[in-house]
């Protein structure tokens, strides 16, 4: 079941790669702008469904009930849930979404992956999903200056003799763009243990995918790069991205 | 703050090891692909970190090298014995080594590759010619130095070239679609073929009349005039074609993706017979010992076909293989993918004579 889902994404993506002219790196691009398009509906409803939320719990009316039955755990959740009720607001309403997004958000990831097969054992992994397209291997991987199937460790630019990650940079700062551009501004105080977590890992994370696109394959540090921009094309469609989260803030009085 | 950095942490390992998982492992663990070579009383082959000799009487290790392992070290292809003594295997780190074959202790290695090496490199009397997957052959002395400079093609060679004592010509195949004829003494181009319709990726076969053949992902055997180039027939596999084919008297073997194995009349192209006895791709070039024709299927089955295509034999064993079977005195010998069984000795009658492991106690 799994495979062949993968083996159309893999169908897909050599199809674009053909259509375009056989390059790697356009037809990857396409691809994830593609997959993004498709899944935009389900993107756009888990956005409505989780600002929907956020209203709530910033509501005058939800800081009451917390403050009202903040020692009866089981009173508090029947009157959050009678004001999801009233409000219309389904707490699990984002999750749907998210977790139908997610196989094909994975399988956009291993469509790429194992279209880069470099070696024989991956190239004859990559031979049983095809279904015609063998005149097209082995692809063209060449893009820019990046060789698609070797991580960027391998090959990295060379600029007045240094070798200068370019990719894992461009990997790092969309990943702080689009963590920093979509954190909804924390609705706990300062020192409330998800907001640090949520402000660690927005620090943390673009550092962790710059490694990532460092270490393996630059066809998927690429994707890195396409997804987090779509990403945040998304969310400006949407009108849910918060710049004042990237602005420098003026001092309060 | 303490529980929030392990937390960070925790998240962004599980996030590393999913997303590893999902890349269906980057780092290549070159297993079951190389094949065996061996001389009077050693067989050589190369797996992971490491290149092993063992003794072909009881399947025990003679040596390994090197002695401990190198992460950066790692072997796809199947060692070459040169005439002068040498044991030479390509790296798929992008060195070429000479080892003693007898000690295991390193001569000289060869640097210039940028790509890797995925097959054994050709040996004849001029030299070593080693393909490399940064589109060159590479052209080197017994004493490891550049004999000239490299024969470049369009794209990655993976196979070892075919070649012909009596012109002392090379056939090199080559994953842009074609096939190349190079003089080995010179390393001049003789002639080149057009777009075969896909990668080639196993080691042509010429016959005593001067044909060649060769297999191409295009599902297509091929049948060249080994002077001109020209084609002369090709026969339509139900697969793509990886190995190289064999060649017996007036037979042509060759196995498909499909797992279907078949014999043409090399003469005309026409099929002869054709088996299926697995269920996996078959990947390697057969071999013929006394009309007997070995073939290896990927999920571990080595077969005994008969010249008239009836299975003599058929035995399995652990662990996926994609490499050629070796003869080796009176045994069979085939490499796998599983530490536990790397290589399996089998005699002619299809009886398992010894196993060598390196899975550790």
């Amino acid at each position: 079941m799994w495979d062949s889902f993968i083996s159309i994404m893999i169908n897909i993506l050599l199809y674009i790669y053909a259509f375009i002219g056989q390059n790697f790196g356009i037809a990857i691009i396409l691809f994830t702008i593609l997959i993004r398009l498709v899944l935009y509906p389900l993107n756009a409803q888990q956005v409505k469904q989780s600002g929907a939320l956020q209203d709530l719990q910033k509501s005058k009316k939800w800081q009451e009930i917390q403050k009202k039955y903040k020692d009866n755990k089981e009173k508090l959740a029947q009157e959050q849930m009678a004001l999801y009720k009233e409000m219309g607001v389904n707490p699990f309403g984002s999750c749907l979404p998210t977790l139908i997004q997610f196989p094909i958000i994975i399988g956009l990831y291993q469509a790429i992956i194992r279209a880069l097969a470099v070696s024989p054992v991956q190239l004859l992994n990559l031979s049983h999903h095809i279904s015609g397209g063998a005149d097209l291997i082995p692809l063209n991987n060449h893009f820019l200056w990046m060789d698609l199937s070797l991580p960027e460790k391998d090959f990295g630019l060379a600029i007045a003799g240094f070798g200068i990650p370019i990719l894992a940079i461009v990997v790092v700062v969309t990943s702080y763009l689009q963590t920093k551009l979509m954190t909804p501004p924390s609705t706990g105080s300062a020192n409330d243990q998800s907001a640090q977590m949520t402000k660690a890992m927005g620090l943390y994370m673009p550092i962790f995918m710059g490694w990532l696109a460092y270490s393996f394959s630059s066809g998927l540090a690429l994707y890195f790069v396409v997804s987090n921009l779509a990403t945040i094309g998304q969310y400006a469609l949407m009108g849910r991205l918060d710049w004042n989260n990237i602005l420098p803030q003026r001092a309060s009085k | 703050m303490k529980t929030k950095s392990i937390l960070t942490i925790l998240t962004l390992l599980i996030l590393a090891i999913a997303l590893s998982a999902c890349t269906g492992g980057s780092t290549v663990v070159a297993s079951g692909w190389a094949s065996v070579v061996a001389d009077e009383d050693t067989a050589y082959f190369a797996y992971n970190n490491y290149v092993y000799a063992i003794n072909l009487a009881n399947g025990s290790e003679r040596w390994r090298y090197p002695d401990a392992p190198d992460a950066a070290v790692t072997f796809y292809s199947t060692p070459a014995l040169s005439p002068d003594g040498q044991l030479i295997v390509g790296g798929y780190n992008h060195t070429l080594y000479s080892l003693d074959p007898k000690t295991g202790a390193l001569n000289w290695t060869y640097d210039e590759s940028t790509g890797r090496y995925i097959d054994s490199p050709l040996i004849t009397a001029n030299g070593i010619f080693a393909p490399s997957t940064d589109n060159n052959l590479y052209a080197i002395g017994f004493n490891g130095l550049p004999l000239r400079e490299p024969f470049a093609t369009e794209n990655e060679l993976w196979a070892t070239p075919g070649t012909d004592t009596q012109c002392e010509c090379m056939f090199i195949s080559s994953m842009d679609h074609r096939i190349y004829s190079v003089d080995a003494t010179s390393g001049a181009q003789g002639w080149v073929t057009d777009d075969l319709g896909g990668a080639i990726v196993g080691t042509p076969a010429l016959s005593e009349d001067r044909m060649l053949y060769i297999g191409t992902f295009a599902n297509t055997m091929i049948a060249l005039d080994a002077d001109s180039g020209g084609e002369l027939w090709h026969f339509d596999a139900q697969d793509w074609v990886w190995g190289g084919p064999a060649i017996n008297g007036d037979a042509l073997y060759f196995g498909d993706l499909s797992g279907a194995f078949y014999a043409l009349d090399r003469q005309t192209g026409e099929m002869l017979w054709k088996v299926a006895p697995g269920t996996g791709s078959i990947v390697d070039t057969p071999l013929v010992v006394d009309d007997m024709v070995y073939f290896t299927v990927e999920e571990g089955l080595l077969v005994a076909v008969q010249a008239d295509g009836s299975i003599s034999w058929q035995e399995t064993f652990e662990g996926n293989t994609y490499a050629s079977p070796a003869a080796a005195g009176d045994l069979v010998l085939v490499t796998t993918s599983q530490p536990e069984a790397l290589v399996v000795a089998f005699d002619a009658n299809g009886a398992q004579k010894w196993i060598f492991s390196d899975a550790g106690e």
